[in-house]
C-alpha cells in the first residue's frame, strides 16, 4: 500500500498560555493534501490554539512542525501565507471602512511607476479572482455594507489572492444561516476539487460529518482520535468530544405561560450614526415563558438589548416590564426589574481586573439593604463576602479565592458568577444574550438547566442566541429579527430549523 | 487694510508650527498610535535648531539638527511604546517632561543662561521672495515673502495627503489604525508601520520646532512650545486626521493667535490675549462635540 | 506587592545609573553628586523635615491624578487647579482676617473650593456639551496660568515688590513649623488616609473604581456614571487646589510668579509610576521629593545643574512603567515554561 503524503504534520505540540493554562498537551496530528479535515472539540479543547500555533500567531513550548517534508516554524502569519497556508479566523478580521478590493490587496498592493496605489489594476485583479472562484462579490462595495456571509468570502478570497493552497477555517458556520451553510460547503468542495486542502474547525457535528473526509477530535488539550467521516456517527463524536454520552434531548416540559411580564409597543430606533435600526418592534414575554430571538448578527439585536437596558433611547415607542413603563427610566431603576446576562463577559458583564467578590456584588450594592451601612454611604464588606460565598455555593463555581481577579476564572465559571449575580436579584424578567457562547459542554448543560429552572419558577425570559440548536432546546416561542424588524413570531413546536433559517436569511417564509 | 494684513500675517505664522506638528501627529493618529509627544518633539526641535544655527553659523544645519533632535525623541518613543509595549499615554507624558527638563538643563549647561537664550549669532531661516507672485495686488504680500518653512508646510500638507490616501503605505497605515490584527493577518508587521509613523512625526515636529526658534522668533526660551503640541492634538481630533482639514483648522488657530496680538493694540492685557488660542480650541471642541461622536480610533476621547 | 517593590527599586536604580552616565559625560563626579543629593534630602538634621514638606504638593497632586485615572476620568488639569486653589487662598488671606484656629481651616477650604471650581468647569463642559475633559483640562491649565499671571500683575500686585507677586497673606494663615516639621505634612497624610477610605470603603468609591476599570459594566450595573464623573472631578480638583493652598500657606505665604512650578505635572507622573495606587502615590511622591529637595543642595556642592533631576524623574518613570509590563510578562512566561515541563 502506497504511503499517503502528509502535507502538514504537527508533532508532540505542547502549548501553555502564560502563566499556567495548558492548552495543548502533546498533540500530534497530520493533514493530507487535497482533503477536507475537520478539527472538533468543545470550547476550550484547543482546536483554535493548535491552528494558531501552526499559523505562527502564537508560539509553542515543545514539539515540531513539518510542511511539505521540511521542518518549519512560522514566526508570524505573513510567513505562513508566503508558504501557502492561510487562516480565516472566527472573528472577521476585515476593515469595515475599506472596500472589498482594498481589504483583499492589503499587504500585496499593486503599484504603478510613481509608487502610487494602482486602484484600477487592483480592482481588475480582484475581479478576476472573484470570477475564478465564482464568489459573487462586488469589488467596490464597502465591507461594512455587505452581508456577513459575503464578508467571510472576502476573507477567503484574500487568502486565495495570495495563492494559498491550504485553507484553515475557524468556526465558519457560526455566523451563517442554515441556508447559507450548504453554499459555503459547495464552495469548499469546489476548492478541494481544484487541489486545495481545507482544515475546518467546528463544534457542530452534523456539518462536520456532511463536509469532511477525516475528523480529528480534541478534548482538554489532548488528541483523542482521528477517524474517517464515513465510519463514525454524531453520537460517537460527541462521546469522544466530551468523554461521556451526551444527551441531545430537551428537558423542557410544556407549561402554561402566565401574565405578560415584558412588552414593547411600537419600539423604533432610528439613528444617523448607527447603521442598524429597529422598526416597530412589538414583542411580549409572559411569566414562565422563554422567548428566543433568532437572527443573523447585526440585524438589530444590539440595538434591542441597548434599548431594553437603557443604553440608548428609542426614537419612539414604549417598553414595559411588569406593567411599569421603563422607556425613560434610568438604568438603576430598570435593574429592579430586569436581570441581564450580556453577550460579552469582558466588555459588559464584569470587570476582569476587579476581584470576584467585587464583580458579584454589582447592582446588589445599591439594591440590597444588607450591603449598605450608615445611610447608604458605607459598604458592608462583611456581607459582601457572605453574599459571594452564597453564589459560589449555589452555582458551584470553582475558584481559588473570591479575592482573586475575575479573569483568573475559566469562562464557564465566570458565566456562573454572572448568572448567579443576576439570578439572585430575583427579578421578574431576565434578558440573556448568547448565554452559552464560548462555554464547554458541561457549563452549557448547567446554564441550560438554570434557565429552565427559573422558567419553572415563573420568570419571563428573553434570550438572544445565534445557536439554533440551543433555541429549539429551550424556547417556547421563537421570534426572528431581520433588518430591525420582527418578521416571525412562532411557537417552537410549530416550526423547524429550516423555516427559521429562511426568515433569518430573507425575512420571509417563502424560499426565494 | 494694515489691520487685516497684520492679522493675516499673524495667522500664517501662527498656523505653521501647529500645522506641521499636526501633520506629524496625523500619521500616528491614522496608525492608531496614541501619540501626545508632539509638544516635547517640537520643543526639542526648537532647542537643537538654535544650537545648530549658533555653532555652525548656518540655518540649514540648525534645521537638520532640529529634525535629528526630534527624531531622537521619536526613537525613544518607539523603544518604549512599540518595542517594550509601554502604555503610549504614559510614554508621551514622560517624554514631554523629559524634553522640558533636558532642554532646560542643556540650556544652562551649554549656553550658561536661564530662561532665554538670544544672540545675534543665531542665524534665522530666510524668507523666500517669489519674483512674479509678489507683484500680485493684495495677495502678493502673503503668497511671497513668507518664511521658507511656511512653504515647506504647504508642501508637507500635499505630500502627506498623497502618502496617506494614494500609496500602499498609506493604506497599511490606515489599516493599522482600524484593525491591527487584520494587518498582521495580511502579513504586514504592524509594529513597523507604527514605528514609521512615529519617525515621520519626528521629522515634521522637528521642522515645527525649527520654525519656532529660527523663524517665528530668533531665540530659545524655556518651554517655548507653549502648549502648541496640545492644540495640534486637538486639531487632529477635530478633523479626524485629514491633512487638508488640518491645514484649514491650523489657519483658524493661527488666526486666533493673530487676533490675540490685535487685541493687545486695543489695551487688552497681554495675559488675556495670550489665552485666545486656548479659548479658541475650547470653542472648536464645543462645536465638534455637538455634532455627535464620530468613529473613534482611541477610546479615551 | 513584592513585584511592585522590585519594579520600583529596579527603575530608580537604572535612573540613577543613567544619570551617573550623563554626569560622567559632562565631567562631574556622580558619587559625590549623589551623596550630596541624599545628604541634603535625608541625612542632615533638617533635611528629612524639608523633604517631607516639599513632598506635600507632589503627593496631593499625585493623589488627584491617581484617583482620577483609577476612576476612568482623564483629569490632567492639576496645574491649573493648583494655581486657582492658590489664588483663592491668597484672596482669602488678603481680605479676611480671623484668628489662626479659624483662619487655617478657612483657607484650606478656600483652596479646595478653588481647585474644585476649576475642575468643575471642565466637568460642566463635559456634561453639558459633551466636550472631552482630556482637552478641556489641558486648555484650562494654560488659561489659569495666564489668568493668575494677570491677577498678580494687576489687581493683586504688591507695589513694593520688584517682580510680579501679591502682598503676603495675613500671618494667621501661615503654616509655621512645629519643631522641625510643618503641619502641611499632617494635612497631606490626612488626605491620603481620607482618600483611601473613600475609595475602598465608601459606596461611591467602589463605583468609581469599577467605572475606572470598565465603565460600561458599571453603567449597566446601575452606577450613575455621569453623576460620579462630576463628583470625581470636584474631589480631584479639590485635592489639586489643596496642593496650591499648601504651597502658599507653608511656603512663601503669597502668590508669586512660578508658584506652581512643575508640581502638578510631577503629580501626574507620580500617579503614572504608582499605577494609580494610593499608597504607592504617597511613596513615590516622597521619593520624588527626595530627588527635588536634594537637587538644590547637590548643585551647591558639585555644581551639577538641578534641572538634571527633571530628566532623572522622567527616566525613572519610563523605566519603571516599561519594566512593570516586562516583569509581568517575563514572570508569566517563566511560569508557563515550568508548566509545560511538568505536564503530568
Amino acid at each position: 500500500m502506497a504511503a499517503i503524503e502528509e502535507l502538514i504534520s504537527l508533532n508532540n505540540i505542547v502549548k501553555v498560555y502564560p502563566p499556567n493554562v495548558l492548552a495543548l498537551d502533546d498533540v500530534s496530528i497530520s493533514f493530507r493534501e487535497g482533503e477536507i479535515h475537520a478539527l472538533v472539540g468543545e470550547n476550550g479543547a484547543g482546536k483554535s490554539t493548535l491552528m494558531k500555533v501552526l499559523y505562527g500567531l502564537v508560539p509553542f513550548n515543545q514539539g515540531n512542525i513539518f510542511y511539505r517534508g521540511r521542518r518549519v516554524r512560522f514566526q508570524e502569519p505573513g510567513e505562513a501565507i508566503a508558504a501557502g497556508i492561510g487562516m480565516v479566523h472566527q472573528e472577521i478580521l476585515l476593515i469595515p471602512e475599506f472596500t472589498v478590493w482594498e481589504n483583499i490587496v492589503l499587504g500585496s498592493e499593486p503599484v504603478d511607476q510613481w509608487g502610487r496605489l494602482d486602484e484600477e489594476r487592483a480592482r481588475q485583479l480582484v475581479g478576476e479572482k472573484i470570477q475564478e472562484f465564482q464568489f459573487h462579490l462586488n469589488p467596490s462595495a464597502r465591507v461594512e455594507d455587505i452581508s456577513v456571509a459575503a464578508r467571510q468570502k472576502v476573507e477567503i478570497l484574500k487568502l486565495l489572492y495570495r495563492r494559498v493552497s491550504v485553507l484553515i477555517l475557524d468556526e465558519p458556520t457560526a455566523v451563517l444561516t442554515p441556508q447559507e451553510i450548504p453554499l459555503l460547503f459547495a464552495e469548499l468542495s469546489r476548492l478541494r476539487a481544484s487541489g486545495h486542502t481545507i482544515i475546518f474547525i467546528s463544534h457542530r457535528l452534523e456539518e462536520v460529518l456532511a463536509l469532511s473526509d477525516r475528523i480529528t477530535v480534541l478534548r482538554k488539550g489532548k488528541k483523542v482520535a482521528t477517524v474517517e467521516a464515513g465510519e463514525t456517527t454524531r453520537q460517537e463524536l460527541a462521546r469522544l468530544m466530551v468523554g461521556r454520552d451526551v444527551l441531545f434531548l430537551s428537558r423542557r416540559k410544556p407549561q402554561t405561560p402566565g401574565k405578560v411580564v415584558f412588552k414593547t409597543e411600537n419600539l423604533n430606533f432610528v439613528n444617523n450614526q448607527s447603521r442598524h435600526q429597529l422598526h416597530n418592534i412589538q414583542l411580549k414575554v409572559h411569566a414562565g415563558e422563554i422567548v428566543a430571538v433568532a437572527g443573523v448578527e447585526g440585524n438589530g439585536q444590539f440595538e434591542l438589548v441597548n434599548a431594553i437596558m437603557g443604553l440608548n433611547q428609542p426614537t419612539s415607542g414604549k417598553i414595559f416590564v411588569d406593567t411599569t413603563d421603563i422607556t425613560q427610566t434610568e438604568i438603576l431603576e430598570r435593574r429592579r426589574l430586569i436581570s441581564f446576562v450580556p453577550q460579552d463577559r469582558g466588555k459588559m458583564g464584569a470587570s476582569l481586573s476587579a476581584m470576584v467578590m467585587e464583580n458579584a456584588m454589582m447592582t446588589h450594592h445599591r439594591l440590597n439593604p444588607r450591603f449598605i451601612l450608615w445611610k447608604g454611604l458605607l459598604l458592608n464588606f462583611n456581607y459582601a463576602q457572605i453574599f459571594t460565598d452564597q453564589i459560589v455555593d449555589r452555582f458551584k463555581v470553582i475558584l481559588s479565592s473570591k479575592f482573586s481577579p475575575f479573569r483568573s476564572l475559566s469562562g464557564g465559571n465566570q458565566q456562573k458568577v454572572i448568572l448567579g449575580r443576576e439570578l439572585l436579584l430575583d427579578n421578574p424578567f431576565l434578558l440573556l444574550d448568547q448565554p452559552t457562547r464560548g462555554l464547554d459542554v458541561g457549563s452549557i448543560e448547567y446554564v441550560h438547566e438554570q434557565i429552565l429552572r427559573i422558567r419553572q419558577e415563573g420568570k419571563a425570559i428573553l434570550m438572544i442566541s445565534a445557536d439554533l440548536e440551543e433555541i429549539f432546546l429551550l424556547a417556547d416561542r421563537i421570534v426572528v429579527l431581520y433588518r430591525g424588524e420582527l418578521v416571525a413570531d412562532l411557537p417552537s413546536d410549530k416550526t423547524n430549523v429550516e423555516e427559521i433559517g429562511r426568515y433569518m436569511l430573507t425575512g420571509k417564509a417563502i424560499p426565494e | 487694510m494694515t489691520i487685516l494684513s497684520g492679522l493675516l500675517r499673524g495667522m500664517i505664522s501662527g498656523a505653521t508650527p501647529i500645522l506641521l506638528a499636526a501633520l506629524g501627529g496625523s500619521f500616528t493618529f491614522y496608525a492608531g498610535v496614541f501619540n501626545i509627544a508632539m509638544e516635547g518633539m517640537m520643543l526639542t526641535g526648537a532647542f537643537f535648531a538654535v544650537l545648530g544655527s549658533y555653532y555652525s553659523g548656518s540655518w540649514l544645519v540648525g534645521v537638520l539638527l532640529a529634525v535629528l533632535g526630534s527624531l531622537l525623541l521619536a526613537l525613544i518613543f518607539i523603544l518604549f511604546a512599540v518595542v517594550l509595549k509601554t502604555d503610549e499615554f504614559v510614554t508621551g507624558i514622560a517624554l514631554n517632561l523629559f524634553a522640558v527638563g533636558a532642554t532646560t538643563y542643556l540650556l544652562r549647561q551649554i549656553f550658561q543662561v536661564k530662561g532665554v537664550f538670544t544672540h545675534p549669532g543665531i542665524h534665522p531661516i530666510p524668507e523666500i521672495h517669489i519674483p512674479l507672485v509678489e507683484d500680485i495686488p493684495f495677495l502678493g504680500q502673503f503668497l511671497s515673502g513668507q518664511n521658507l518653512i511656511v512653504y515647506v508646510a504647504v508642501l508637507a500638507t500635499l505630500i502627506s495627503f498623497y502618502i496617506i490616501f494614494r500609496t500602499p503605505f498609506g493604506l497599511r497605515l490606515r489599516a493599522a489604525g482600524y484593525n491591527p490584527a487584520c494587518l498582521v493577518s495580511s502579513g504586514v508587521p504592524t509594529n513597523h508601520i507604527r514605528a514609521y509613523s512615529l519617525l515621520i512625526c519626528g521629522v515634521l515636529c522637528g521642522l515645527a520646532g525649527a520654525f519656532l526658534s529660527l523663524g517665528y522668533v530668533n531665540l530659545f526660551s524655556e518651554n517655548m512650545s507653549a502648549g502648541r503640541g496640545w492644540i495640534s492634538l486637538a486639531a487632529i481630533i477635530l478633523v479626524n486626521g485629514n491633512p487638508l482639514g488640518l491645514a484649514l483648522i491650523s489657519l483658524l488657530f493661527g488666526l486666533s493667535d493673530g487676533l490675540g496680538l490685535l487685541l493687545q493694540s486695543y489695551q487688552v492685557p497681554a495675559q488675556f490675549t495670550s489665552m485666545v488660542p486656548y479659548l479658541a480650541t475650547l470653542v472648536a471642541l464645543f462645536f465638534y462635540a455637538r455634532r455627535g461622536r464620530r468613529k473613534k480610533r482611541f477610546e479615551v476621547i | 506587592m513584592i513585584q511592585k517593590s522590585i519594579n520600583g527599586i529596579l527603575g530608580i536604580f537604572t535612573a540613577l545609573l543613567i544619570g551617573a552616565v550623563m554626569m560622567l559625560a559632562q565631567g562631574f563626579d556622580p558619587l559625590a553628586t549623589y551623596q550630596s543629593l541624599f545628604d541634603f534630602s535625608l541625612f542632615r538634621s533638617s533635611s528629612l523635615a524639608t523633604t517631607l514638606k516639599n513632598a506635600v504638593p507632589l503627593v496631593l497632586t499625585g493623589l488627584s491624578a491617581s484617583m482620577a485615572f483609577a476612576s476612568g476620568v482623564i483629569n490632567l488639569g492639576q496645574p491649573g487647579q493648583l494655581l486657582i486653589g492658590a489664588l483663592f487662598v491668597t484672596l482669602g488671606g488678603l481680605y479676611i482676617d480671623l484668628p489662626p484656629i479659624l483662619m487655617i481651616p478657612f483657607l484650606v477650604l478656600m483652596a479646595m473650593f478653588g481647585g474644585a471650581l476649576w475642575a468643575g468647569l471642565a466637568a460642566l463642559m463635559r456634561r453639558a456639551f459633551n466636550m472631552s475633559e482630556f482637552i478641556v483640562t489641558l486648555m484650562l491649565n494654560m488659561i489659569a496660568d495666564f489668568f493668575t499671571l494677570w491677577a498678580i500683575t494687576n489687581p493683586l500686585k504688591d507695589e513694593s515688590a520688584f517682580s510680579a507677586m501679591t502682598p503676603p497673606i495675613t500671618r494667621s494663615g501661615w503654616l509655621h513649623e512645629i519643631g522641625a516639621f510643618n503641619p502641611s505634612i499632617l494635612i497631606m497624610l490626612a488626605a491620603v488616609a481620607g482618600m483611601w477610605f473613600v475609595f475602598n470603603r465608601w459606596n461611591a468609591g467602589y463605583e468609581w473604581r469599577i467605572t475606572g476599570q470598565n465603565s460600561l459594566f458599571a453603567r449597566l450595573g446601575g452606577c450613575k456614571v455621569d453623576r460620579n464623573f462630576v463628583s470625581i472631578m470636584l474631589v480631584t480638583g479639590a485635592l489639586a487646589g489643596l496642593a496650591g493652598g499648601m504651597v502658599v500657606m507653608a511656603g512663601p505665604h503669597r502668590f508669586l510668579r512660578g508658584l506652581g512650578a512643575n508640581y502638578a505635572w510631577d503629580g501626574v507622573m507620580i500617579a503614572i509610576v504608582a499605577n494609580s495606587g494610593l499608597i504607592a502615590t504617597l511613596l513615590y511622591g516622597l521619593f520624588f521629593s527626595i530627588f527635588q529637595t536634594g537637587a538644590l543642595g547637590m548643585e551647591l556642592i558639585t555644581n551639577v545643574p538641578s534641572e538634571i533631576i527633571v530628566v532623572l524623574q522622567a527616566v525613572t518613570v519610563l523605566v519603571i512603567v516599561a519594566s512593570r509590563e516586562y516583569l509581568n510578562i517575563t514572570l508569566d512566561r517563566l511560569a508557563a515554561k515550568r508548566r509545560a515541563r511538568e505536564r503530568f
